[in-house]
C-alpha cells in the first residue's frame, strides 16, 4: 500500500519567503520546537485543585506543583518517560480502540483539511492526521520493531521533553469536535487520541486549570461552578420570578423531591449565566405548560461532565453521579437539557462506564405515551427528543409570531450531532417555533457542523485569539447567513456553546446573537392563564 | 515610453494578484491548502484573504473612497489580527502590493509607468496600510473587551466568591479559585 509520508503532507511550498509577511522555511515537523507564549497556551492546573482531586477515590491526579508552561524546565518527575511510556502500554494494553488507531491510519490525507484548528492556523500539527502521529511517533519507537530498528525512517522518535511540551500544546489545540473522524475512511477517532494525550500528560501532573477546576468542583458540590445547593435552587427560584414578571405565569418547581417521575439535568451553565438562563427559562416554562411531574437536583446539578477532557477515570465518576442521584430519588427516567459532551459520554461511553440503568425505567413520555427505544439502555431522553415528540402529538401551544424579532440559522452542536445523531429535532423544533430560519452551508452543518472553538475546556479566556482562529469556520458561514438572510440569532443546543458563540460572534459577526433551542421553544409557548408583557425580545426582554 | 499607470496594472492585474496572494499566504506555515482550496466555507483563510486583497486592488485603481475599502480590509485584517502573527506581519501584506507591483511591472515588456503617478499609488497603498492598522488595533481591543466581558459575564464572581466552604478556607475542599494555603 502506498504510504504517503507525513513530512510530505506537512510542508507548503514556500518560494521566495517573505521576511515582512513572516512567512517560516519548511523543516521537518519532527524538528519544529513548540513555543509557548502567552495566548497559545491555557493556564496549567492549581496545584491545590490537583492535590484534592488526587486525594479523592478512583481517580489519580499525581505530581501536583506550580510550573509554567514558557519556562524550560516544566519541573517533571525524575522519571517521568518511564512513567509515560508505562502509561502509553497500559492504555494500549487496555483500549483496543488505541492499539488499532496507532497501527491503521496510512496517512490518506482525508483528515488533514477537515480540522477547524488548522484551518485557523495553518499549523500543519494541527492536521489530525500529524497530531495524531505525535503520540503514533513515540508508539512506534516503543511498541514496534520497526520503529525500534528503523527509528526516524519508520516514522519514529524518542519520547523526550520536546515531545512531551508539544503533545502538551497539541492535545490543547483539539476540542475533541470529531469532524476529521467523518472524513476518516477507517472511522480513526481522533477525539480519542487526544484524550489518551490527555491522559498520559495528567500522569505527570501536566494538565489546564480551566478543564480540572470545573472537574473538582463538580467533585465537590456537583456542579462546574462550585455552586452550593442553596446557590443553585436560588439561581432556579430567581428565574421563576423572571418568568412570572414576564408571563404572569408562577412556577414553583421541586429540588431533590423523591419518588418524581423524571429528574432534570442540564448544563449548570443555564442556571447561571447569559445567555443560558434564558434556555432555562424555556425549559421551565415547557415542564409547567405540560404539568411534568419533574424535579431538579442540587447534587446531580451538572450536566457537563469535564471528566470526559480529562480522564476516563473521572468521566466515568462524574457520569456516574448523575445516575446515582436518579436511583436515590426513585426517578423512573431522566431528562436531559440542552449540553454537549454529556450526550456524548451518555451514548458513547455510559452504558459500558456505568450502565445499564437497570433500575430506571425505559423512558415514556407520561404526556404523549411515546417511548423512547433509542433510550433504552441509558434510560436518558434530550430535550430536543422530548419536545419534538410533543409538538408532534400537538400537546403544546405555539405561536411563531412571539418570535419575529428572531431571524434564525441553527448550528449543529458536534457532540449531540456527530457522537448521537440528534440532526432532525432541533430542525423540527425550529419549523414550529419561528417563522422563519434558514440553514448554514452544507458542509457546515449536520455531520459536517464547525465547532465553536472553545470545547474540550478551551473556554478559557487567556487563549481568547486561539478560540477565534479556531472558530473562524464557523463564525465564516454564520457570517454568509448573516449577509445574505439578515440573520441575528445563532440556535444551538449546547452549553459551551451557548457560552463561546457568544463570545465569537461578537469578535466576527456581532449583529448575530446566540441562543437556545428551548428559549425559542420558550418564547413561543401558549400557556392558559399566562398574563404576558408586550415581550418584543421574548424572554430577554427587560420588563420593569 | 510612459504610459498610464492604471492601464498598465490594469493589463497585469491578473499577475500582480496572483504574486500578491502567493506572497500573503505564504505567511502560513502550510499555506498549500490556503492556497489550493476555492471553497468558501471549507478553506476561510485563504478565500477571504484571496476577496479580501483582489477587491482592494480594484478599489486602489479605482481611487475608492477609503470607506469603501474598510469591508475587504476586515476580510483580511480581522483574521490576521488573531493569528501569531506580529503586529507588524499581520498588516505587511499591504505594504508588500507596492513591491509586488514593481517586480511585476520590472519584468517582460511592460512599458513604464511615470514615477510621479508610482508615487501617488504609494501614497494610496501606505494609506490602506495606515487604515490597515487602525483596523487591527480595533480587532485587538475587541479581544480584550471580550476577556473582559467573559470574566465579567458570571462564572468567575460565582466560582470565586459564592462558595461557603472556601470562604471557611478549607484547603482539602479544592474550591475553586481561592487561594487557602
Amino acid at each position: 500500500m502506498a504510504v504517503v509520508k507525513v513530512d510530505k503532507l506537512a510542508r507548503s511550498v514556500v518560494e521566495g519567503p517573505s521576511l515582512m509577511t513572516g512567512s517560516i522555511p519548511t523543516r521537518d515537523w519532527m524538528d519544529i520546537p513548540v513555543v509557548f507564549k502567552p495566548g497559545n497556551y491555557a493556564y496549567p492546573t492549581k496545584p491545590n485543585i490537583l492535590e484534592y482531586l488526587d486525594s479523592q477515590a478512583g481517580v489519580s491526579f499525581p505530581n501536583a506543583r506550580e510550573w509554567n508552561p514558557e519556562d524550560d524546565d516544566w519541573k517533571l518527575p525524575e522519571n517521568w518517560k518511564e512513567i509515560i511510556i508505562n502509561g502509553l502500554a497500559e492504555r494500549l494494553g487496555k483500549f483496543r480502540s488505541l492499539k488499532i488507531f496507532m497501527d491503521c491510519c496510512v496517512r490518506c490525507g482525508a483528515c488533514a483539511d477537515k480540522c477547524h484548528f488548522f484551518l485557523g492556523t495553518g499549523d500543519p500539527k494541527n492536521m489530525p492526521v500529524l497530531r495524531a502521529e505525535l503520540l503514533r511517533s513515540v508508539y512506534r519507537q516503543e511498541f514496534t520493531k520497526a520503529g525500534k530498528i528503523l527509528g526516524r525512517m519508520a516514522g519514529a522518535r524518542e519520547m523526550t521533553v520536546g515531545v512531551l511540551k508539544e503533545w502538551f500544546m497539541y492535545a490543547y489545540q483539539c476540542t475533541e469536535c470529531r469532524r476529521c473522524s467523518v472524513f476518516c475512511p477507517y472511522g480513526i477517532d481522533t477525539a480519542e487520541i487526544t484524550m489518551m494525550l490527555r491522559e498520559l500528560l495528567h500522569l505527570v501532573g501536566c494538565g489546564i486549570n480551566w478543564a480540572l477546576e470545573p472537574v473538582a468542583n463538580s467533585n465537590r458540590t456537583g456542579n462546574h461552578m462550585g455552586l452550593t445547593p442553596q446557590a443553585f435552587k436560588g439561581n432556579i427560584d430567581f428565574l421563576c420570578e423572571d418568568i412570572e414578571n414576564l408571563t404572569g405565569i408562577h412556577i414553583e418547581p421541586s429540588f431533590n423531591r423523591k419518588g418524581a417521575e423524571v429528574l432534570f439535568i442540564t448544563p449548570s451553565a443555564d442556571v447561571f449565566a447569559e445567555p443560558g438562563l434564558f434556555t432555562c427559562m424555556g425549559y421551565l416554562l415547557l415542564f409547567e405548560a405540560i404539568g411534568l411531574d419533574y424535579t431538579w437536583s442540587t447534587y446531580a446539578s451538572e450536566g457537563g461532565n469535564f471528566g470526559l477532557f480529562t480522564s476516563n477515570e473521572m468521566m466515568k465518576k462524574l457520569n456516574g453521579k448523575m445516575y446515582a442521584e436518579a436511583k436515590r430519588l426513585g426517578v423512573k427516567w431522566i431528562l436531559g437539557g440542552e449540553c454537549g459532551h454529556m450526550w456524548r459520554v451518555v451514548h458513547q461511553y455510559m452504558d459500558t462506564m456505568n450502565g445499564p440503568a437497570d433500575f430506571l425505567e425505559v423512558p415514556k413520555s407520561p404526556i404523549t405515551g411515546t417511548v423512547f427505544e433509542n433510550a433504552r439502555s441509558t434510560k436518558m431522553v434530550h430535550i430536543s427528543e422530548f419536545t419534538a415528540d410533543l409538538i408532534y402529538h400537538n400537546k403544546i401551544k405555539l405561536d411563531k409570531s412571539r418570535n419575529s424579532h428572531v431571524k434564525a440559522t441553527f448550528h449543529d452542536s458536534c457532540n449531540p450531532a456527530r457522537a448521537m445523531g440528534l440532526l432532525e429535532e432541533p430542525r423540527y423544533i425550529l419549523d414550529h417555533v419561528v417563522d422563519n430560519w434558514v440553514e448554514m452551508p452544507e458542509n457546515t452543518i449536520r455531520e459536517q457542523t464547525f465547532c465553536c472553538g472553545s470545547g474540550t475546556a478551551l473556554n478559557t479566556d487567556e487563549i481568547m485569539e486561539l478560540r477565534m482562529r479556531s472558530g473562524l469556520p464557523r463564525a465564516n458561514a454564520v457570517r454568509y447567513v448573516a449577509d445574505k438572510h439578515a440573520v441575528n440569532m445563532l440556535a444551538c443546543v449546547c452549553a459551551i456553546d451557548r457560552a463561546t458563540l457568544t463570545t465569537l460572534m461578537q469578535y466576527w459577526n456581532p449583529d448575530v446573537e446566540v441562543c437556545g433551542v428551548s428559549e425559542l421553544v420558550g418564547n413561543a409557548l401558549v400557556i392558559e392563564g399566562e398574563k404576558r408583557a408586550d415581550l418584543t425580545e421574548g424572554l430577554r426582554t427587560m420588563v420593569f | 515610453m510612459v504610459t498610464g499607470l492604471k492601464e498598465t496594472l490594469q493589463s497585469n492585474k491578473k499577475k500582480i494578484l496572483s504574486l500578491w496572494i502567493d506572497r500573503t499566504l505564504n505567511s502560513y506555515i502550510a499555506s498549500g491548502f490556503f492556497k489550493s482550496s476555492g471553497d468558501r466555507f471549507a478553506n476561510p483563510v485563504g478565500v477571504n484573504i484571496r476577496e479580501g486583497l483582489t477587491r482592494l486592488f480594484d478599489l486602489l485603481l479605482d481611487k475608492a473612497d477609503p470607506k469603501e475599502m474598510l469591508a475587504p480590509l476586515d476580510q483580511v485584517i480581522r483574521i490576521r489580527a488573531v493569528q501569531e502573527f506580529s503586529p507588524s506581519q499581520a498588516v505587511a501584506p499591504i505594504l508588500e502590493l507596492k513591491w509586488v507591483i514593481r517586480q511585476v511591472l520590472g519584468s517582460g515588456r511592460n512599458k513604464r509607468p511615470s514615477a510621479e503617478e508610482l508615487d501617488n499609488f504609494d501614497c494610496d497603498v501606505d494609506r490602506l496600510a495606515l487604515l490597515a492598522f487602525d483596523l487591527y488595533s480595533e480587532c485587538r481591543e475587541l479581544l480584550y473587551k471580550n476577556r473582559v466581558h467573559e470574566i465579567k459575564s458570571g462564572r468567575y464572581i460565582l466560582t470565586d466568591s459564592a462558595c461557603a466552604s472556601a470562604l471557611a478556607g478549607n484547603k482539602k475542599t479544592g474550591c475553586a479559585g481561592v487561594e487557602t494555603s
